[in-house]
């Protein structure tokens, strides 16, 4: 929200008479003597003497037209600290109302409200509220005939405006405008900023999808280009009170956003997204109104995207050199059992399948049952953990490293045995025992894709884990039942041979892909120290890995052996403990340090606390405050064209300003307190302290030019 | 390994915290409080009861606005002349709004006239937050066998003029009348309106 200053007091009235006189002077005379006649117009709000809220009503017209519609405001400036509320006002508080009495043949449009802030008062109490000062609007359609030379339009509007303590205020608030056929636009600021905070209706530039969860609802947000920050706003439901949804950074363009409401009913809100500035989206979750049609689709193509590669995921497992070997041998030994009967060998092959689904269908109940025992919360936010990443990418690691042969996945020898006994009788059991022995033996060549494969399992619903994992066993099946049903065409099957050991080794690349994903999102959230240390420590793994593939053989010597052992725990202790423990946890901070404190350009920035900003300004200096971030790309435009100018730097250098950087890139609770202090939430945000004026800097414009910056700090006329 | 290890202990921690608030159709939460005579409560103390909590601040308008019209007095008198205990809580913090001494808080209760069973002081906010109360005025009404049966506003009328009163649904009394007549709650759970708690 923005800071009261900009709007000098008194200038509202004013400016409606001003457009006014580009009618005339008898408007000009009779607009001025309607706004002397009725002090309502803009009355204030007073308690124990201090001016809580003003409210005017204002037109972004100077005339009304027939036949036209134009929109009418309600402009409500609140007095610093103080809030007023949103039409969901969250958990306390009250909506404010707006409500013209219009004449006759007039009609008004719903109530029309920007973005909300989110404020968190002692107990978790959080509301949705506006600081400084905010625009509510209504469209208003004029009818086609007016013989009036004048329309007055009163006003009733009535809020809750709270602090510390909550007064409610209200005002009779009357506009009176010129009818006329030829308009001009008025009040053309303030309904342009605050109409760029209205929520939009359309179609997200984002991908969203609702997933229902034991404590309301997941909505995941996907391809949100450049912001930053994700949040969610619910709209009021009286019988099913929604909670409240935390923030979450945005990790390359996805999040997901946790709405918790008993029963998961339908839901509608706000979706906001912040980049400096923030916007907003009316989203609704299944079942909800027609705007929220197009999101079930939505879901459904991202399941059946999970499915297809399930489906394509298993039927590759069948070319593994583990398992293509087995199939013909499985088909025979069907048609050795069956007789040649056809219909007894398909019953075979469906009970060899029954066999896998069990095997894939028992994995997903294990996933789920892990699922469930962490919180569904957990889980959903685990691409924003670091750490959850660096896990993800360890695995992945390995699995790559088994894929290209540096080592072998041994199943314990009983547990084969076992099912080998099982499937060693005859008839459909024992061929439905085979199928599970086929995917156990297939274990060490299906273990890369599994593993990987559950990581991601657990960022999903129960529901699409067991059918990601049902697509998987449907792919491996589908080979086997296809032959049973027709044993002729074995002799297309390719042959097994050195080709599958080689196309073992190529699938570790898209496995390594994968890990670079991972680093560039480690790297996003803790910056390239972080990518090196997480990479030394996966080099560590993988020396380990080596280490067992080599040396921990079933042939090796007992010396050999404990050799091995000590080298891999040793290995494993670097990377694990040093690397990862110490200097992987500790990049987050090293971070924020650095990028303050290495000028990225020739400004000779000293890093902003609020401690070193006292000091110098204490110190009688003038100081320039750059609010910004790495991901700020109006801060880098205004960076280059605006402050590190030859012009900016001599005129810093020649008047003694301090340039101070507050750097937001990671969050840091001291410079978004700071921000909050002028009610901002975003940066860019640039502050001039003039030397002997410390409690009441300049604060300059987002979008920044040289001579706007010149001209602040003094350096030209 | 022990920076994972504690990571993900404080995951599963923040993810408790956030379930505090107790459920509709669950016992309700068991707590002590001394009144503004000085007299102890326990919760327990009032099983084979209904019994109804309501969050209170006078200094509140939506308060006022209930208590200015006699809409929460006439309340209160019907239900405890019906054998239903009716506790009022100020989880007002010391030197916040609403908060009051016990002399404070009976002379209170004599000038509004409150037909409340007792008024209970919840300085530090503990029951407050232990049923997630979020506003005042915010009701739970807990059934003979210790269960919670509503939690919510006091009707449908988010306002706080008194005029309001009058026309508007209260989702109290239609609860108590239902469960008394042994029937279940119809609208168990509502957004409660009104001023924050004003918590420490």
């Amino acid at each position: 929200m923005s800071e009261a200053s900009s709007l000098p007091a008194g200038t509202l009235c004013p400016r409606a008479t001003k457009s006014g006189a580009s009618y005339g002077r008898r408007f000009l005379a009779a607009l001025l003597v309607s706004f002397f006649l009725l002090p309502f117009s803009s009355p204030a709000q007073l308690y124990q003497g201090q001016k809580l809220v003003e409210a005017t009503l204002l037109a972004d017209t100077t005339a009304i037209a027939p036949g036209q519609t134009f929109r009418l405001g309600l402009l409500l400036r609140m007095a610093p600290g103080w809030h007023t509320y949103w039409e969901n006002p969250g958990d306390s508080g009250l909506a404010t109302e707006f409500e013209p009495q219009l004449p006759p043949g007039f009609a008004a449009g719903p109530l029309t409200w920007p973005l909300p802030q989110r404020i968190i008062e002692p107990g978790d109490i959080q509301v949705y509220a506006y600081k400084g000062e905010v625009l509510l609007v209504r469209t208003i359609t004029t009818p086609a005939d007016l013989d009036t030379a004048e329309i007055s339009i009163p006003a009733k509007a009535s809020w809750l405006v709270c602090e510390a303590i909550c007064i409610p205020g209200k005002a009779d608030l009357q506009l009176t405008l010129p009818v006329s056929a030829s308009t001009q636009p008025a009040n053309t600021e303030l309904f342009a900023k605050f109409t760029a905070q209205f929520p939009s209706a359309g179609q997200p530039p984002f991908t969203i999808s609702w997933n229902a969860t034991p404590t309301g609802w997941n909505l995941g947000l996907r391809d949100t280009s450049a912001a930053r920050q994700a949040d969610f706003f619910p709209f009021a439901d009286d019988k099913h009170p929604v909670g409240h949804t935390a923030p979450r950074d945005l990790v390359a363009g996805a999040a997901d956003l946790a709405i918790p409401v008993a029963g998961s009913p339908p839901v509608r809100g706000i979706v906001v997204l912040e980049n400096g500035d923030r916007r907003g989206w009316v989203v609704a979750s299944a079942a909800g109104t027609p705007a929220a049609k197009d999101t079930p689709a939505a879901a459904k193509t991202g399941l059946w995207t999970y499915l297809l590669f399930g489906l394509i995921g298993g039927f590759i497992l069948n070319l593994m050199p583990c398992v293509l070997p087995v199939i013909s041998l499985k088909i025979f030994g069907f048609m050795r059992q069956a007789g040649d009967s056809r219909a007894n060998i398909l019953k075979h092959g469906l009970a060899f399948t029954a066999g896998i689904f069990l095997w894939f269908l028992g994995l997903a109940a294990v996933i789920i049952a892990l699922k469930s025992a962490g919180s569904e919360v957990t889980w959903a936010f685990q691409f924003q953990n670091p750490w959850f990443n660096y896990v993800i990418g360890a695995v992945i690691f390995v699995f790559a490293l088994n894929l290209f042969g540096v080592f072998e996945i041994v199943l314990p020898g009983r547990a084969t045995q076992g099912l080998a006994q099982a499937g060693g009788h005859g008839g459909l059991a024992g061929s439905f025992a085979q199928g599970i022995l086929a995917t156990l033996l297939a274990t060490p060549c299906t273990a890369p894709f599994l593993g990987t494969a559950l990581g991601f399992a657990f960022s999903q619903t129960s529901v699409v884990i067991a059918a990601m994992f049902a697509a998987i066993a449907a792919g491996m099946a589908f080979p086997y039942l296809l032959l049973s049903a027709q044993p002729g065409w074995m002799q297309y099957l390719p042959k097994p041979g050195a080709w599958m050991e080689r196309l073992k080794q190529f699938m570790g690349f898209p496995l390594l892909a994968t890990l670079l994903w991972l680093l560039y999102v480690i790297g996003q959230q803790r910056g390239t120290e972080a990518v090196i240390w997480a990479a030394a420590s996966y080099l560590c793994l993988g020396l380990a890995a080596w280490l067992y593939g080599a040396f921990l053989g079933p042939v090796s010597s007992g010396r050999a052996r404990t050799l091995a052992t000590l080298a891999i725990v040793f290995s494993l202790l670097l990377g694990l403990g040093y690397f990862t423990g110490d200097l992987f946890a500790r990049s987050a901070a090293s971070k924020s340090q650095k990028a303050a404190a290495i000028p990225t350009d020739g400004i000779p920035w000293v890093p902003y606390s609020e401690a070193e900003l006292q000091r110098v300004l204490a110190a009688g200096q003038p100081v320039f405050l750059d609010f910004t971030a790495d991901w700020c790309i109006t801060c880098k435009f205004n960076l280059r064209t605006a402050i590190d100018t030859k012009a900016v730097r001599e005129a810093f250098t020649r008047l003694g300003i301090v340039p101070m950087l507050a750097d937001w890139t990671n969050s840091n609770p001291e410079i978004t307190r700071k921000l909050a202090q002028f009610d901002r939430v975003g940066v860019p945000f640039y502050l001039f302290y003039a030397p002997g004026k410390a409690d009441d800097p300049v604060i300059l414009p987002e979008l920044l030019t040289e001579q706007i910056l010149l001209r602040a700090i003094g350096a030209q006329p | 390994m022990n920076i994972l290890g504690k990571t993900t202990l404080a995951f599963f921690l923040a993810a408790g915290t956030a379930l505090a608030a107790p459920e509709v159709g669950q016992p309700a939460p068991a707590f002590t409080l001394t009144d503004s005579n000085g007299q102890a409560h326990n919760l327990s103390d009032f099983k084979g009861k209904f019994v109804v909590l309501e969050w209170l601040n006078h200094g509140c308008p939506f308060v006022m606005k209930h208590y200015d019209s006699g809409n929460m007095q006439k309340l209160q008198k019907e239900y405890t002349g019906k054998d239903v205990v009716w506790l009022s809580v100020v989880s007002s913090a010391p030197g916040k709004q609403g908060h009051m001494s016990p002399a404070e808080t009976n002379q209170a209760k004599e000038e509004k006239g409150s037909a409340a069973t007792a008024i209970l002081i919840d300085g530090d906010g503990t029951v407050g937050r232990l049923y997630g109360a979020r506003v005042t005025p915010e009701l739970y009404i807990i059934d003979p066998e210790g269960a919670l049966i509503y939690a919510g506003a006091i009707d449908n009328k988010k306002s706080v003029d008194p005029t309001d009163v009058e026309g508007a649904t209260n989702y109290v009394k239609q609860a108590l009348d239902e469960a008394m007549a042994g029937q279940p709650v119809s609208t168990p759970k509502t957004e409660p309106y009104g001023c924050s708690v004003k918590y420490n």
